[in-house]
């Protein structure tokens, strides 16, 4: 961003500091962009009797580790904290690596048939992915690969959504001049995709990368129909466990459910920020 | 690394303004887009079908062929355990007469309004906020609004659940507080969705506002700077320095909200409690319709009928986005 | 980054999932053995009780059981009907009485037990339950309230009433018909297909009483403290109610006797005058569908009225009652509108909201879970008509699974009285083992939160004497019809005319394919 000075002179363009409304404004938002959080740490914290009180108790309480020891009897939890993660960086890496092989194909190279498959990616975007559980399953199950973290990573290595992200990014980011220089000097297309553009992108990459995994992190229905023994489960399934009982015990789950987000808002903490300038990046520029 | 501050219209030679002409702090309206090829012709195009062919052949794979085969069964009276008679159009003709499937419709269309304009606003709001050079703690708030977005929607839908309990939800206590009697979130159909397009909002408003800030800031200051030198208020800058250079940032969210807000389907499950989404169908978005059919009423050809149906109407939705905001960019400049 | 903010994270992550790895540890049994067998069960809720499990695993160290709860809906919807086409899955599933119906129309996908027998794996099982340390005792948790009992001996465990109780063996040879003595006869039926075979035995029966709070029933006049003290409240309350219409003018009575500020807090009788209806329609033998002598049975009968073939959802003078008896009890105003299940509904327990419930055996630990500061103010009374029934299970084994054998000996012992004992003490939940009715621990038990009423004879008395009812295939799906039309009457939305006809049309959709 490049800031111009002003010439000096008496009408000089007053930029507005930011108002009480504004701080107010932004404060609202940030309470109830963190207030869920903190209500399922209260409920799993003082067990579900408090909160059935009238008032219900707003401060967190003292029997969160009890709550938490709950949870892990139950399922086994960190092997289910385990097979996620690895289940969503070996998705967000493949998901990335292909999403930028096709995105820059589409964006920067011409061949027959580009218009008709950029359609086709865009128009697939939009199918109900309830539809199509059952005969993937039955695919899935003719490989054996039933109750497998392969039946979780191998049809999630590709997305329509991050060739869609990519394309629009390389297309915004890449100036064509550079590819232009690039391939003067004899550089071929592999070359040039690798030296020049995976570079450049690099950033959005690996934003397109943490939404996958945060996609992958909050999956549900598949995982829950495809893993079967608790030590596979993936962290949604394992928080489901909690549930599917007759009794909510709501203490229970709102535990589990902190427990599934909990590394998430860790890693968030690492690398918030990185998350932050990169959407920013990857945004189009009007 | 270096970014180069391009448009996404086929010419890339810009690099912000041309130079030496004087600009009008009003943004003109971009000319038609041509539809050109955007890359590089000395590239060597062949090149494409490789880079593809992976991301396709997957995609055949385990994205389409699935769905295929569930648009195949549409013709069916389809039982996976019993029989399989084939039967035309009659799941068509049936849904077209199937009060419930327009009811779906318009409450995907219902939640679809509500989560969507008021959040963009939000959003536009809170990046012009963000925006602020004054700003303290920049980063800060930057960061919280982003927060809602990595949660599950299971979870989530528990926690807005009880938030939003007729007698003792906290939603209904603030309201209290207010003079506002108790609104049944879950009986009310309007209340209801209310509820599910806050539901989406929280989730996405941060993100969005993000990339509102991000398209805000690639805005010249020198344009609000003439603009203010030519006596233009706070508001006025807004509407035609702002707003115009958002235009393509607003396309681009509208898109995405809207094929994502038309499939909506775990936060009305959850918060409804059950497939057939309430006594009035007041959960039931076409998704959940499709599930509640197929997997619960045991109509699996009708589901599918349902899929098929889904899918022309976000095409068509889509379709007219994509023709208005092409509209828009080739308006004249006021 | 922040070198600070990422040690405060990685700081706090270990503190917390530190937490959890040394229980989870504690909660594991160590393996020396290596598995030979894995046996899947997919379940839902507290079907498959967890310390059960434990022990026969400990007996069986080499067979691994793996459980899986799900929602019923996604289980009987989605998954087991993937499972059976692609015959891969589950070896051991847990139905829920109301897809009975549904799963015997499909009697393909499960194995006839009939033609089962055990071997002799657990004929003679010796080993310890689990225990956990505390405090270096060793206890083992006996109920959701965890309540430690101290661990004595190998082959029994002395429980809270400090009887002794013993480990069950099973002998080998049982096929299904060996132990169908064992259970009630309507709740066997419920899993036999029409050709006589056995998919499914039954495991808990829901049975149905009324829960009603002794306090405010005192407040409201309708029985004296000492009444409820002494035990005879509950005969007392149960003689005001012999039959529906007198229950709802208990319920005007005791609407009546509220204050102005309750009322206006809408506070009232029953949680939901919704319950009236399932519970009545679980009192009659034919609720949606006829036997015709098909696994599937029939929608459609003669109505006697017209002389022609309908469904009988339209014209049954059963359903009509029930639907015409929730009408009058709502414009009595003796309902609040709470949900059943909806995070309002234990909010209401615990502040006094509705006096009464409608629970079949399961919901009395839901209900000492969620409201525990309600201990000792509830009792349980018969229900109006004369028993009733809601929810259950079957277990069953699939046709499609590889460990057939090992499966049924699980089952089968799993299944044997002593274990089902167990599963009562643990969590209320009423086995349909009619054999243990007249055990003591289920004779004489009472339940301190139920002002020490005798629940175990109370629910078994009143589920001898309910009849089968046949369930058929879409048997979830119109209750749901139903108790949405009723909403919408109760909320006030539509006339109960007009309801039934929205209801009758969405029936005939949801119905089209049923024979």
């Amino acid at each position: 961003m490049t800031t111009v000075t002003a010439p000096v002179q008496n009408r000089r363009p007053k930029w507005q500091k930011v108002g009480l409304g504004g701080y107010i404004a932004l404060g609202l938002m940030a309470f109830l962009s963190v207030f869920p959080f903190y209500w399922m740490f209260v409920v799993a914290s003082n067990g579900t009797e408090e909160v059935s009180k009238i008032p219900p108790a707003l401060l967190p309480g003292p029997r969160f580790l009890t709550v938490i020891e709950g949870v892990y009897q139950a399922v086994p939890f960190n092997t289910a904290l385990i097979n996620t993660t690895i289940v969503g960086v070996v998705v967000a890496v493949a998901q990335v690596f292909f999403s930028a092989l096709a995105g820059f194909a589409f964006a920067k190279l011409d061949f027959r048939g580009r218009r008709g498959m950029i359609v086709f990616v865009i128009a697939t975007m939009m199918l109900p992915s309830q539809l199509g559980i059952i005969p993937l399953y039955i695919l899935i199950a003719g490989w054996g690969w039933v109750n497998t973290l392969l039946a979780l990573i191998v049809p999630a290595l590709v997305t329509a959504f991050g060739v869609f992200w990519m394309r629009q990014v390389i297309d915004a980011q890449v100036p064509n001049e550079m590819l232009e220089a690039a391939s003067i000097d004899g550089a071929g297309v592999m070359r040039v995709y690798w030296s020049i553009v995976l570079p450049i992108i690099r950033q959005s990459g690996f934003v397109l990368g943490l939404f996958s995994f945060l996609a992958t992190w909050n999956d549900f229905l598949w995982p829950n129909l495809v893993l079967q023994s608790p030590d596979m489960y993936t962290a949604q399934v394992a928080v489901n466990q909690l549930k599917a009982s007759y009794v909510i015990d709501y203490a229970l789950n709102l535990g589990g459910a902190f427990m599934a987000t909990a590394p998430l808002l860790l890693l968030f903490v690492v690398v918030g920020r990185r998350l932050v300038s990169g959407v920013m990046d990857g945004a189009v520029k009007g | 690394m270096s970014h180069v501050v391009a448009n996404p219209s086929p010419r890339p030679k810009d690099k912000g303004r041309s130079k030496g002409a004087p600009s009008p702090w009003r943004q003109k309206k971009k000319p038609k887009e041509q539809a050109e090829f955007p890359g590089l012709r000395s590239l060597n195009g062949k090149w494409g079908y490789l880079f593809v062919a992976p991301f396709i052949i997957m995609f055949l794979i385990f994205g389409l062929a699935p769905v295929l085969y569930s648009t195949f069964i549409a013709f069916y009276d389809y039982d996976p355990l019993g029989e399989q008679t084939f039967i035309g159009f009659d799941n068509f003709a049936y849904l077209m007469e199937d009060s419930t499937f327009w009811t779906s419709i318009f409450n995907t269309f219902d939640i679809w309004f509500w989560s969507t304009f008021p959040q963009m606003a939000m959003s536009i709001g809170l990046a012009a906020i963000l925006r602020n050079r004054f700003l303290k703690a920049k980063t800060f708030w930057r960061t919280i609004l982003l927060v809602p977005n990595i949660t599950s929607v299971l979870a989530v839908a528990i926690v807005f659940g009880q938030l939003f309990g007729r007698d003792f939800g906290m939603v209904n206590m603030v309201l209290g507080w207010f003079g506002i009697p108790n609104i049944d979130f879950i009986e009310d159909p309007f209340a209801a969705h209310i509820a599910i397009a806050s539901m989406i909002t929280w989730r996405w408003v941060g993100y969005n506002a993000l990339i509102f800030l991000a398209a805000m800031l690639a805005i010249p200051d020198e344009l609000y700077e003439s603009a203010s030198l030519d006596g233009a208020k706070s508001w006025q800058q807004f509407r035609y320095v702002t707003l115009p250079g958002l235009r393509n940032t607003i396309t681009f969210v509208l898109i995405v909200g809207t094929i994502g807000g038309l499939q909506v389907f775990a936060e009305p499950l959850t918060l409804g409690g059950s497939t057939s989404g309430g006594s009035e169908h007041q959960f039931s978005t076409l998704t959940l319709f499709l599930y509640d059919q197929a997997f619960v009423a045991n109509q699996w050809g009708y589901g599918a009928a349902i899929g098929i149906m889904i899918t022309i109407i976000v095409l068509i939705i889509s379709g007219i986005n994509f023709l208005a905001t092409r509209a828009l960019t080739t308006g004249e400049a006021k | 980054m922040n070198i600070k903010k990422f040690t405060a994270g990685i700081a706090l992550a270990a503190l917390v999932f530190g937490a959890g790895v040394s229980s989870a540890t504690a909660a594991e049994t160590e393996r020396e053995v290596a598995i030979t067998k894995t046996i899947t069960i997919w379940t839902f809720g507290d079907v498959i009780e967890p310390n059960l499990v434990l022990q026969y695993k400990k007996a069986h160290p080499d067979i691994l059981l793996e459980i899986k709860k799900s929602d019923l809906a996604a289980m009987n919807g989605t998954d087991m009907t993937a499972a059976c086409t692609s015959k891969t899955g589950p070896d051991i599933v847990a139905v829920e009485v109301q897809y009975s119906g549904k799963w015997r129309s499909y009697s393909k996908c499960f194995q006839d037990l009939k033609k089962m027998k055990t071997s002799s794996a657990n004929s003679e099982m010796t080993t310890t339950y689990s225990t956990v340390k505390r405090n270096s005792k060793n206890y083992y948790k006996l109920d959701a309230n965890e309540n430690p009992i101290k661990v004595k001996n190998s082959n029994f465990y002395i429980d809270s009433t400090g009887a002794k109780v013993n480990v069950g063996s099973i002998k080998a040879g049982l096929s299904a018909t060996s132990i169908k003595p064992q259970f009630i006869p309507w709740r066997w039926e419920q899993g036999v297909g029409h050709d006589g075979s056995v998919i499914g035995i039954p495991t808990d029966v829901g049975g149905m009483e009324v829960l009603y709070r002794t306090d405010l029933f005192v407040k409201a006049g309708l029985i004296t403290a000492a009444q409820s003290k002494n035990g005879t409240g509950r005969e007392i309350v149960s003689k005001m109610w012999p039959t529906w219409e007198k229950f709802i003018e208990t319920g005007k009575k005791y609407v009546s006797k509220l204050s102005a500020a309750d009322k206006k807090k809408g506070v009232g009788f029953i949680d939901n005058v919704g319950g009236i209806f399932t519970a009545m329609l679980n009192q009659s033998p034919v609720k949606y569908y006829k036997d015709n002598k098909t696994d599937a049975g029939t929608i459609f009968d003669t109505n006697p009225k017209t002389k022609k073939k309908e469904p009988i959802y339209s014209f049954s003078p059963q359903i009509k009652k029930a639907w015409d008896n929730v009408i009058i009890a709502d414009k009595a105003k003796i309902g609040t509108r709470t949900a059943q299940f909806s995070p309002d509904w234990p909010v209401g327990m615990n502040n006094g909201k509705f006096a009464v419930i409608m629970a079949p055996a399961w919901m009395m630990d839901y209900v000492k879970q969620q409201a525990p500061l309600t201990k000792g103010k509830w009792d349980v009374a018969s229900l109006p008509g004369g028993g009733g029934n809601l929810g259950g299970t079957q277990l069953g084994i699939t046709s499609y699974s590889d460990e057939k054998q090992a499966a049924w000996d699980f089952l089968a012992w799993y299944l044997a009285p002593e274990q089902q004992l167990q599963v009562f003490r643990t969590y209320g939940l009423f086995p349909s083992t009619k054999s243990i009715y007249n055990d003591a621990s289920v004779k004489d038990y009472k339940d301190p939160f139920f002002n020490n009423a005798p629940v175990g004879k109370i629910y078994s008395t009143g589920i001898l004497k309910l009849k089968p009812i046949f369930e058929g295939e879409l048997n979830p799906v119109i209750d749901k019809a139903f108790g949405d039309g009723l909403a919408r009457v109760s909320a006030g939305k539509k006339t109960s005319a007009t309801s039934w006809k929205i209801t009758m049309d969405e029936l005939k959709k949801l119905t089209r394919g049923a024979k």
